[in-house]
């Protein structure tokens, strides 16, 4: 991780919490969460409590825990999906980032695993009364890309994916689902909270490329729209983003988009992975040719009864590769962040890593 | 004809496939669906315009008056739910694995019966292509007789991640609960395959079984996962059952073999080859070369037939689970035979109770190899 400057631990301040106060992650040992873990260790932050699932790897956040040993961290094991698991994790937790999220390509797995896991452990917290703040990490995938122009200015106003399963994209789905859920508790309760949606986040501990540069099919890759920016955000820069979500005054209620300044072209992140990772033959897919494609899959989609389900579709076509450009204005002026990695050294730190892990 | 009503209680991943194949079957409505959390209700019924979405069976058999319900709960309250959906004038169709145990199978189909109502059990792979075509060929004489011996192989694959990381991860997951845990939960479709060609009165099961090295590697030591199960009717019918997660690359097979005549179904590959005299009617060196040709045209044949179904769209992933529903409304509808008859239902529910009673008889101790044997009735009593 490059480390934050003392300008940017300075950013925290002021906080809403002290830095002694109880901080909760879940999906603190995941690639975003563990970054959000060193942020928050790096800022100064004594006491955190990570929840993690019974099964999971915890190498990568012991390796972080480890370079912090004077800090009280609290791993916490369980299932959100258990009411009781989640009343333990949100014991006296003032500021809470909520990361785990449901991966699952099944609409039932992923919306329980991120609406009920997020319900129960909004319950757990409301119940306690002491929380602050609920930082709830959501994601790109949330907009649709329908009614946007090539070129025009995707941010946090823009057209959410309607309908929410439209995209047939579970992952895209859940997250609607769970941002419409945060809002149904700030409107009942009162619960305060911040919404971030990060792009394509990406660095060290991520496997591939985004599907937003292409796809990889029946052993072709298939690469969507050259010209497209990628709206990418290094994790460090993305970890940063959201502690500061977490904790800066005055943001209650704010929904922010995450992505980095100086985003590449497809066409150029893709000549890049090749050259430093290794080299493969893609086809370029003009972004038309794409669309009419995905609307020939729709089509016989919908004429075979779902013999070949409608995973390229108009609705995926738009939202990931028809081209827009990105805002991070609203992070900057609301949080005062700044992405302090670069594209350059980010996607070499990311290329070196998947050159070592030979992925 | 009016459209046939259809519920479905439990709105989890299966509910999923359920909704999809049941709006691809002419004449049949979507109306109701239930889940104790109503959220997933009202998920399941956004996404596939259902009026009806409950938290409450008794609401959702008052207010949308289904004449079939699907029930897609875990199996532990199987039993509960077709009693109460049975008692309200319902038919039902009951997810796999059918029931607990050999009692409650007994009492819903007991139940079914006395009250006229069509009950069966989702083992859709039944209805897969390549079985329809099997028994196309049991019918036509392929065996030349009864069955002499089946043997049904099922592997399992661990590496779906979604369902093994949420089992293995948690003690207190439905599957584990189960008597027979995670074999409770799949077996049913290899063990059903018997069940089809099974009328012998009386006969006897030995079941081995243990956890795999890679199961005892992760630290788990309550689930079985390899099982090897031998049944007999000690006259003239013999069947073995394997049930493995260690195999690669996966198999899901079925060989009937006759007196005059073998059927290899691969269920994978939704495949069907027959093995008859004129693959041995060859003299000496001819016989190690001549018969594949026949076997290679039968496989252009599965592979041109599978082609062709495809290009119909009527080769769907889960065109076994639609073909059930189809024949379950038709039976319904017709007042015909059900597609699954009660007697396989039971012998499939009596065999598993027996692996597990011999399992479990076993010790706790399941990485110790378990074996055992009983001798069982057609009704599923142990003699």
């Amino acid at each position: 991780m490059t480390p934050l400057t003392q300008n940017q631990t300075d950013i925290v301040d002021p906080s809403i919490i002290e830095r002694d106060e109880l901080v909760l992650i879940t999906g603190s040992n995941g690639f975003i969460g563990c970054k959000v873990v060193e942020t928050l260790l790096e800022s100064g932050h004594t006491y955190l409590r990570c929840f993690v699932r019974p099964t999971a790897s915890l190498k990568r956040l012991n390796e972080v825990l480890n370079r912090y040993p004077g800090a009280s961290v609290e791993i916490t094991k369980g299932n959100l999906l258990s009411r009781e698991d989640c009343s333990q994790a949100a014991r006296d937790v003032r500021v809470m980032y909520h990361l785990a999220a449901g991966f699952d390509k099944s609409y039932a797995s992923a919306f329980m695993n991120s609406v009920l896991t997020t319900r129960n452990l909004l319950d757990a917290a409301l119940r306690q009364s002491v929380m602050k703040r609920f930082v709830n990490v959501s994601s790109f995938a949330v907009y649709s890309g329908t009614g946007l122009k090539r070129g025009a200015v995707l941010d946090e106003s823009c057209e959410i994916e309607t309908p929410s399963y439209g995209r047939y994209e579970a992952y895209a789905y859940a997250k609607i689902k769970q941002e419409e859920l945060v809002l149904e508790y700030s409107r009942k309760t009162g619960l305060s909270y911040v919404i971030l949606r990060p792009g394509a986040v990406y660095g060290p501990g991520k496997a591939g490329i985004t599907g937003r540069v292409g796809i990889d099919t029946f052993g072709v890759y298939l690469h969507m729209g050259g010209s497209k920016r990628i709206p990418f955000t290094y994790v460090d820069n993305c970890a940063s983003a959201i502690v500061l979500a977490g904790l800066k005054p005055g943001v209650d209620g704010e929904i922010f988009n995450v992505v980095d300044d100086d985003l590449p072209r497809s066409r150029k992140f893709l000549r890049l992975y090749k050259k430093n990772v290794k080299r493969f033959l893609s086809i370029p897919v003009p972004y038309p040719l794409a669309y009419a494609l995905c609307a020939l899959w729709e089509k016989y989609s919908n004429w075979s009864e779902g013999q070949l389900p409608p995973v390229f579709n108009r609705s995926r076509c738009a939202a990931e590769w028809k081209g827009h450009r990105y805002s991070n204005e609203k992070l900057k002026r609301l949080l005062g962040w700044t992405p302090k990695v670069g594209f350059e050294e980010a996607s070499q730190n990311f290329f070196k890593y998947l050159r070592d892990t030979a992925h | 004809m009016n459209p046939i009503r259809v519920a479905i209680i439990g709105c989890g991943k299966i509910a999923e496939q359920h909704a999809s194949q049941i709006r691809r079957i002419a004449g049949s409505q979507l109306v109701g669906v239930c889940d104790s959390e109503k959220r997933m209700a009202d998920q399941l019924a956004e996404r596939y315009q259902v009026e009806g979405s409950f938290d409450d069976v008794q609401q959702l058999l008052k207010v949308a008056r289904p004449d079939v319900v699907h029930i897609t709960t875990p199996p532990q309250s199987h039993f509960k739910l077709a009693s109460e959906c049975l008692r309200a004038g319902c038919h039902v169709y009951v997810e796999k694995p059918f029931s607990i145990d050999l009692e409650e199978a007994r009492a819903m189909v007991a139940l079914a019966e006395e009250l006229g109502l069509r009950i069966t059990a989702g083992h859709n792979y039944q209805f897969n292509p390549e079985m329809v075509r099997m028994r196309e060929l049991v019918r036509s004489g392929s065996l030349g007789g009864k069955p002499v011996h089946i043997e049904s192989i099922f592997s399992y694959d661990l590496g779906d991640a979604s369902y093994v990381n949420a089992l293995l991860g948690d003690k207190k997951h439905w599957v584990r609960m189960l008597p027979g845990k995670l074999l409770q939960n799949v077996i049913s479709h290899g063990i059903a395959k018997i069940a089809e060609f099974w009328d012998s009165p009386d006969y006897t099961v030995t079941a081995h079984g243990y956890s795999s090295s890679k199961l005892q590697s992760a630290g788990e030591s309550e689930i079985i996962d390899e099982l090897r199960v031998v049944i007999s009717d000690g006259r003239q019918l013999t069947a073995y059952f394997t049930f493995t997660t260690q195999v690669a690359p996966p198999v899901q097979e079925l060989r009937v073999f006759g007196p005059r005549g073998t059927l290899i179904v691969d269920g994978l590959h939704r495949s069907v080859i027959e093995l008859t005299g004129a693959n041995s009617a060859f003299k000496s060196y001819l016989n190690f070369t001549l018969p594949q040709f026949n076997l290679a045209r039968q496989y252009m044949r599965n592979m041109f037939s599978n082609l062709a179904a495809f290009l119909r769209a009527d080769f769907h992933m889960d065109i076994g689970m639609r073909n059930l529903f189809a024949e379950f409304y038709q039976s319904i509808q017709s007042g015909g035979a059900p597609p699954i008859s009660h007697r396989e239902i039971i012998f499939t529910a009596a065999v598993m109770d027996e692996i597990f009673r011999q399992l479990d008889a076993a010790g706790k101790d399941v990485s110790m190899l378990a074996e055992s044997r009983a001798t069982m009735s057609l009704s599923g009593e142990r003699a």
